[in-house]
């Protein structure tokens, strides 16, 4: 599988916060969630790595070119879509279209208007009579319909309902049905990406702190739940967190397997995206 | 084709895929040259990760059952009869020399097997 | 593909642009009959065009910063270098439909007096704007909107009275030139326009660098 971003040592300082030597590959027909608490770094990264923050160090390679060099070809095989939309609210959304539609080079307007009827939208509503969900609707709408190969989103989903939620994921898998398409979102709604994701990058506080395929990921890590007595010092090491009341422990070990082998009677149970999140996070 | 998995089994998901792929081949539900799913749509149906459904077809290549050609896409292997009993027999004998030493550690001897699989024949034939 | 992020500016602009039209026409005639000295259609053409381009550039520049627009943008193929040539452009282009609707102007009130003008005096009227703009442009963008909408307010404001004398300065080098260079006085009414567009080139360079380094 092809890399078709990659990101070498990016540094970018943002007042207090800064990402820090950031590094990691997306692959070519994966989709990647980017999972990370509030002010984790997603939208920093995201934002630096479109050219909308200028990084203070590292590389930032797509399709093999460096975005510097290659701004307008790598641009145009983009998709974007960003939290706030940063669409002109006082325009219609056909006045909105016509501003950035020409810029592509492959803009498909059939397509585009494919979308807006599905998701029921009107061309000549004004963008600040929109709610969120059709207001991510629309952004979608015109990130897929100029044969983009790579869909970058920063938490489409924030805000929006478990349908809409469902429908966007829906879409995405349909988008990587073709040959080389790849997306990558950041969001903090695991349960979007139990669904759909490939790949996940766990950031905290400007750090990636996991990456590797989701399935490897839940199947590595697990609950464990069982009495207190059963933790020393060499069973400890095992866990990435642990709690311990009176009535015994759980822990979210991140070696399931060697749980299984080395500790009897405990309760192991498969964990979540989210709770593998949280078990790093706050270890952290 | 049908692949049911389970979460939480302690085979790896990628395994569990892996086999029932497998079996089906064997048990020519899946005939010789027939077009199995894309990666992605094999990954899309069962909610599983692409990178999963990739390393199953993978190593399903290397043992030589199906075939992989760029831009096309997966096919079932076209075996001869003798390489077909041979994996069978294969697998029959994995598990055979499992539940030999599983019994070996749970102080079962030859003859109580030998006695257990004629129980097991006669149930089947009734 | 510039065209279309001046068409954005145009459509950011919709609700004065129709008075914008109309008072281009209508100003220079208005303001050259309360006039009435030599260069009254010069001063005249200059205080419309000033007025017409600050008024359009501020309503877009308030809904660029309120909207925050330009950053999905640079995020397509227009880029940011893009981006920032639109808004020289843009200036440009509205001073062209100004000048075109003088004209207009000139041809409905020729009673008043009110007449066409020389090359000279539309390069001189280009100069102003693209000194106007050439340090507004560059320091908005550094220092973003809010910041300097006061400033240029106030400029704004006090262009009717300092006018008078900027424009007899500008004569009067103006006529030392013509007698250094001695060129022919075709190619010499063209000086200020080319001056003009110079500097309206090296405001740009100058934006698209601040430009680069911005978060957006």
């Amino acid at each position: 599988m092809k890399d078709v971003l990659e990101v070498n040592n990016l540094k970018k300082e943002l007042g207090s916060f800064s990402l820090e030597r950031l590094t990691f590959t997306l692959k070519e027909g994966c989709i990647t969630g980017f999972i990370g608490v509030n002010g984790s770094g997603k939208t920093t990264t995201i934002k630096t790595i479109l050219g909308l923050y200028p990084k203070d160090e590292g590389s930032i390679t797509f399709f093999g070119k460096e975005l510097e060099k290659s701004e307008y070809t790598i641009k145009n095989r983009i998709g974007v879509v960003l939290d706030e939309g940063y669409f002109y609210e006082e325009m219609t959304l056909k006045e909105m279209k016509s501003v950035i539609a020409p810029a592509y080079s492959d803009w498909d307007e059939s397509v585009f208007l494919n979308y807006i009827n599905r998701f029921k939208l009107k061309l000549n509503q004004k963008i600040s009579t929109l709610s969120k969900g059709m207001r991510m609707k629309f952004a979608i709408s015109i990130a897929l319909s100029h044969h983009a190969d790579i869909l970058i989103m920063d938490e489409p989903t924030s805000g929006l309902d478990p349908l809409i939620r469902d429908e966007l994921m829906e879409i995405l898998l349909n988008f990587m049905e073709e040959e080389g398409k790849s997306v990558f979102f950041s969001t903090h709604i695991t349960s979007d990406l139990d669904k759909v994701a490939d790949m996940l990058i766990l950031i905290d506080k400007g750090r990636i702190i996991l990456n590797e395929s989701k399935d490897e990921l839940i199947e590595r890590h697990a609950v464990v739940k069982g009495d207190n007595s059963l933790i020393n010092e060499s069973t400890r090491k095992l866990f990435v967190s642990l709690r311990q009341t009176a009535f015994g422990f759980e822990g979210i070990t991140d070696k399931a397997d060697v749980v299984c082998e080395e500790m009897n009677d405990v309760i192991i149970e498969k964990t979540s995206i989210e709770n593998v999140m949280l078990a790093y996070i706050k270890e952290g | 084709m049908k692949i049911i998995i389970r979460n939480g089994s302690e085979q790896p998901l990628y395994q569990q895929i892996k086999e029932q792929i497998r079996g089906a081949i064997l048990r020519q539900e899946l005939k010789e040259g027939e077009k199995l799913p894309s990666i992605r749509s094999l990954a899309n149906d069962l909610h599983v990760s692409v990178l999963t459904t990739k390393r199953v077809y993978e190593e399903l290549e290397t043992e030589g059952f199906i075939v992989t050609i760029v831009g096309k896409g997966s096919f079932v292997a076209s075996e001869n009869m003798e390489m077909l009993s041979e994996a069978k027999r294969h697998l029959i004998e994995k598990k055979l020399s499992e539940v030999w030493q599983m019994a070996n550690t749970l102080g079962i001897n030859k003859e109580e097997l030998y006695s257990m699989m004629e129980i097991i024949f006669e149930e089947d034939d009734e | 593909m510039l065209l279309h992020l001046i068409k954005k500016d145009l459509i950011l602009a919709k609700k004065y642009l129709l008075f914008m039209l109309i008072f281009a026409v209508v100003g220079p005639i208005f303001i050259y009959s309360r006039l009435g000295f030599d260069n009254g259609s010069f001063t005249s053409f200059l205080i419309t065009v000033l007025f017409v381009e600050y008024i359009i550039y501020n309503m877009v520049s308030m809904q660029e910063d309120k909207y925050r627009g330009s950053a999905l943008l640079c995020t397509t193929p227009h880029t940011r270098n893009g981006v920032i040539k639109a808004k020289y452009l843009f200036i440009f282009v509205i001073f062209i439909g100004c000048f075109l609707l003088y004209n207009l102007a000139a041809a409905i009130g020729a009673s008043t007096g009110l007449t066409r003008l020389s090359i000279n005096n539309v390069g001189i009227v280009l100069l102003i704007i693209s000194v106007f703009f050439g340090i507004l442009i560059p320091v908005q963008t550094k220092f973003g909107y809010e910041k300097t909408k006061y400033i240029f307010f106030i400029i704004i404001f006090l262009t009717p009275f300092i006018l008078p004398a900027i424009i007899e300065w500008v004569q009067s080098t103006g006529i030392n030139i013509n007698y250094d260079l001695a060129i022919s006085q075709s190619i010499k009414a063209w000086i200020p326009f080319v001056i003009a567009v110079l500097m309206g080139v090296i405001s740009m360079m100058i934006s698209i660098q601040i430009f680069s380094k911005k978060n957006l």
